[in-house]
């Protein structure tokens, strides 16, 4: 039986690095996660499943390390031209298993991008965080943006230009001290140690300047994280409220500067749709692997299930769905690595056509899982298939990152040159 | 005006007392389920169970068609499909899964007590579990599916779960890993179509799911039903009595399953209705882009909310439509028709459809709120695509469809 390497991958984008440690992370899904995975979603309170097998993967692997320069004890990723290429392995072999596993790990390197990664690389803050990624245990990180009032206006940042964010960072002396309320990011909900925290420094401000992303640690007084919230799938990515009461930390935890934090914060969103497409990959493979398993186990009329036309219809549809997809997305993340051919990640022009990608992935994928559940019939729902797990989760990742509509708007904005959208 | 109003359906069709009985679900629902789920989410012994036992008992769902001397309210004419379509969609807005079960309740009623076909013997003997107040009886049906030829011989492409022989006057059953339609771990009384040793025609057999020789694997987890406890079943030489064969032909066995495709219709109706609800009060609050622009306002947002409207009124339609087809017989032909069934498993599964992409882009409209599960929209989004993927698959459905418009013999 055919297994999950026989889809189509840019062959020529692939890197050693990507490779192995892709191969590393496929055995580890396949001991620690994919055999306790039915049991994620009661554990989403309490992670007594998800925790050791990020322990291992984060800490003890030390992947948590890579994009810190190697003169910090990281594996210098950050400077490279195949990060994104080499995370799209990473994310869709996690993804496979678990996307939200997948996104939970993602997010740890999320806000750490805007310090670690050329051309705007804050050596004084990578100093700063790299001994506490150092270690065996897993460290996770958080990027705070969104916030009750406005949902997805926080990533509306072309348009809205920072003008609704809430959460205030004002000066005091050599300390910014921070106020404010943000919900829903990954790894909240009690995980998180290090936060990027989307910060205005000047509250209904439309100057890019007055955007601010400033690290804050979990533990800093005055932070608060809220439990996580029970959702419909992604157990593994914990999300809560995070209130922020007169945090104050170092002025230099700001991350980038005046107008490089608005600037940046564009890469931020081109990566962060990059990941979603490996998401929506990883778990279309292991879709198949189930597929193909049902669809030799079942018979129909003498013959394995797979041999009624009808039902070829269906499998040639959803295989057709991942190759198409997974060139994709090796495509985008080819386009955040090679910013000398494609332009910078954080461009108006590269964020457009990232989302595009992932809109068009996550809504395909969504589609022809569907489906698949429906050719299963009463098994498509059963949790004993992994299928319908597959499908509560993706429909997440089509709907983060200021949803679909936010994403159709960048889109038209940028192809169709629209001023007032 | 109430906003369920807001859907047209065909009001002059129905009875006062379909009206009546409508607006009192629709205030029992709003009261016992909708406003307490948030504090009880799906929790089956807190807030399914003892409204299942509400519906079916107090109220009387499960009473419906049986005739008035076995303890029933007979109201058992062809009419009484719009009574089913009213009631299932306001109990389906508060829960798509009781309203699932209550669907397989009443379309066993529907088999056995209507009028034309009222089969007295078999209403003496099984009205009294219905009516006799002692509790609901939760009705699972074990059907033919796909993909499982290895079990049975086959019946238009789905293979018997249950082989069923006769034996010194009664039926004795055999069947292994049966998946039922619902509630495996619950159910008082299941009706399985069973393959009949030795002979062409299936029977349709009740089985009392305290049969000695029936026994049940755990409940499984799945995507969504809370109500439905399912779980796989076992029957090993389980003896029933001859009467409990209902019928033997497809006619009859079509008939059940007209009814059943409206009861799943109603209730998936009203798990739109309900979504409808929830995105309404996200349009008129949210606000989007800065100050002052409610989400509704929006030109894009406005037309998906547009959109999922049309959507869900013409999803009520097709409803009321199948309710009108099984209520007029005379016009349409018996229920267990061709035609009929044909019709009521197309509109089963485009309703089903319809439904899936209107929750998709309630949930997409409501981007972290559509999925989580305190804004109560994912359940319905989680509940219909269970509902979809074991009312069967739509591939086998097409060849349905393609056997009675272009009379294909060999699909």
């Amino acid at each position: 039986m055919r297994g999950i390497d026989v889809f189509s991958r840019p062959l020529e984008y692939l890197t050693p690095l990507g490779e192995q440690v892709g191969e590393i992370i496929r055995e580890w899904v396949e001991k620690e996660v994919i055999p306790y995975r039915r049991g994620f979603d009661e554990d989403y309170l309490e992670h007594r499943l998800i925790h050791p097998p990020f322990k291992k993967l984060l800490g003890e692997y030390g992947i948590q390390r890579i994009l810190f320069p190697e003169d910090l004890g990281g594996w210098g990723l950050g400077h490279s031209e195949y990060l994104c290429v080499a995370a799209f392995r990473m994310f869709e072999e996690i993804a496979r298993a678990d996307s939200g596993m997948a996104v939970a790990f993602g997010v740890v390197f999320w806000p750490l991008v805007l310090i670690c990664c050329e051309p705007h690389v804050n050596r004084r803050l990578c100093e700063e965080f790299a001994p506490m990624f150092m270690t065996n245990e897993p460290v996770f990180s958080c990027l705070a943006m969104t916030e009750p009032q406005g949902g997805s206006d926080i990533e509306n940042v072309e348009v809205l230009k920072g003008s609704t964010i809430r959460t205030v960072a004002v000066r005091d002396g050599d300390e910014w001290v921070i106020n404010g309320h943000k919900l829903w990011p990954t790894n909240t909900g009690g995980v998180a140690d290090l936060m990027g925290v989307v910060c205005t420094t000047n509250p209904g401000s439309r100057n890019p300047e007055d955007i601010a992303i400033i690290f804050v640690p979990a533990d800093a007084p005055g932070v608060t994280q809220g439990p996580a919230y029970e959702k419909a799938g992604m157990a593994a990515d914990k999300n809560g409220d995070i209130w922020f009461e007169n945090v104050r930390v170092p002025l230099w935890y700001r991350a980038c500067g005046p107008g490089d934090d608005a600037k940046y914060y564009g890469e931020i969103v081109s990566m962060g749709n990059m990941g979603s497409i490996a998401f929506a990959v990883g778990v279309m493979l292991n879709i198949y692997e189930k597929l193909q398993e049902y669809v030799n186990r079942k018979t129909y009329r003498g013959m394995p299930l797979k041999e009624n036309d009808a039902v070829a219809g269906v499998l040639a549809d959803f295989a057709t769905t991942i190759e198409a997809v997974r060139i994709i997305g090796y495509q985008c993340a080819r386009m955040c690595d090679r910013q000398d051919l494609y332009g910078p990640r954080w461009s108006p022009e590269v964020v457009a056509r990232a989302r595009a990608h992932r809109y068009f992935a996550a809504d395909r994928a969504l589609e022809a899982i569907g489906k698949v559940m429906n050719l299963m019939e009463c098994f498509g729902p059963d949790r004993d298939w992994d299928v319908e797990k597959h499908w509560r989760d993706i429909k997440m990742v089509q709907l983060w990152l200021g949803g679909k509509q936010l994403s159709q708007m960048e889109v038209a904005r940028w192809f169709f040159e629209c001023e007032t959208l | 005006m109430n906003d369920l109003e807001l859907f047209p359906y065909p009001k002059n069709r129905l009875q006062k007392t379909d009206l009546d009985l409508a607006a009192s679900l629709q205030d029992l629902v709003q009261k016992e389920i909708v406003d307490k789920r948030l504090e009880l989410k799906e929790d089956y012994q807190g807030l399914l169970r003892p409204n299942l036992d509400k519906l079916l008992v107090e109220v009387g769902l499960q009473r419906m068609f049986w005739p008035e001397d076995l303890g029933g309210e007979e109201h058992n004419g062809p009419e009484a499909a719009y009574t089913v379509a009213a009631a299932l969609e306001q109990v389906g807005r508060a829960d798509t899964g009781l309203a699932y079960l209550a669907a397989h309740n009443l379309a066993l009623q529907a088999a056995l007590a209507m009028r034309e076909n009222l089969d007295r013997e078999a209403c003496a003997r099984f009205a009294p579990l219905f009516c006799d107040g002692r509790g609901p009886m939760i009705v699972s049906f074990i059907l033919p599916v796909f993909g499982e030829d290895e079990k049975a011989p086959a019946w238009r492409g789905k293979s018997f779960q249950v082989k069923a022989r006769s034996a010194s006057g009664g039926w004795v059953l055999e069947g292994k890993g049966i998946r039922p339609t619902c509630s495996g771990a619950d159910a008082t009384l299941f009706g399985a179509w069973c393959a009949v040793e030795g002979e062409e025609a299936p029977a349709f057999i009740l089985v009392p799911g305290d049969a000695p020789g029936l026994s049940r694997g755990p409940e499984f987890k799945k995507t969504g039903l809370a109500a439905s406890r399912n779980a796989d079943l076992d029957l090993s030489g389980v003896e029933v009595p001859a009467e409990n064969c209902l019928f033997r032909g497809d006619l009859e066995y079509r008939r059940l399953l007209s009814w059943f495709y409206l009861g799943i219709t109603a209730t998936t109706v009203g798990g739109l209705l309900a979504a409808y609800q929830i995105l309404k009060e996200w349009g008129d609050n949210r606000v989007i882009k800065g100050t002052g622009n409610i989400f509704k306002e929006n030109p894009l947002t406005g037309a998906l909310m547009g959109e999922i409207a049309q959507d869900i009124s013409m999803s009520r339609l097709l409803a009321y439509d199948l309710a009108g087809m099984l209520a007029d017989p005379s016009s349409f032909g018996d229920a267990g028709s061709d035609m009929v069934y044909t019709s009521a498993l197309m509109i089963v599964h485009q309703v089903l459809a319809t439904a899936e992409r209107a929750l998709h882009r309630t949930m997409e409209l409501m981007a972290s709120a559509g999925y989580a599960k305190e804004w109560q929209l994912e359940r319905y989004w989680r509940d219909l695509k269970t509902v979809q993927c074991y009312v069967g698959s739509h591939e086998l459905a097409k060849h349905d469809f393609s056997r009675w418009f272009y009379g294909a013999r060999t699909l």
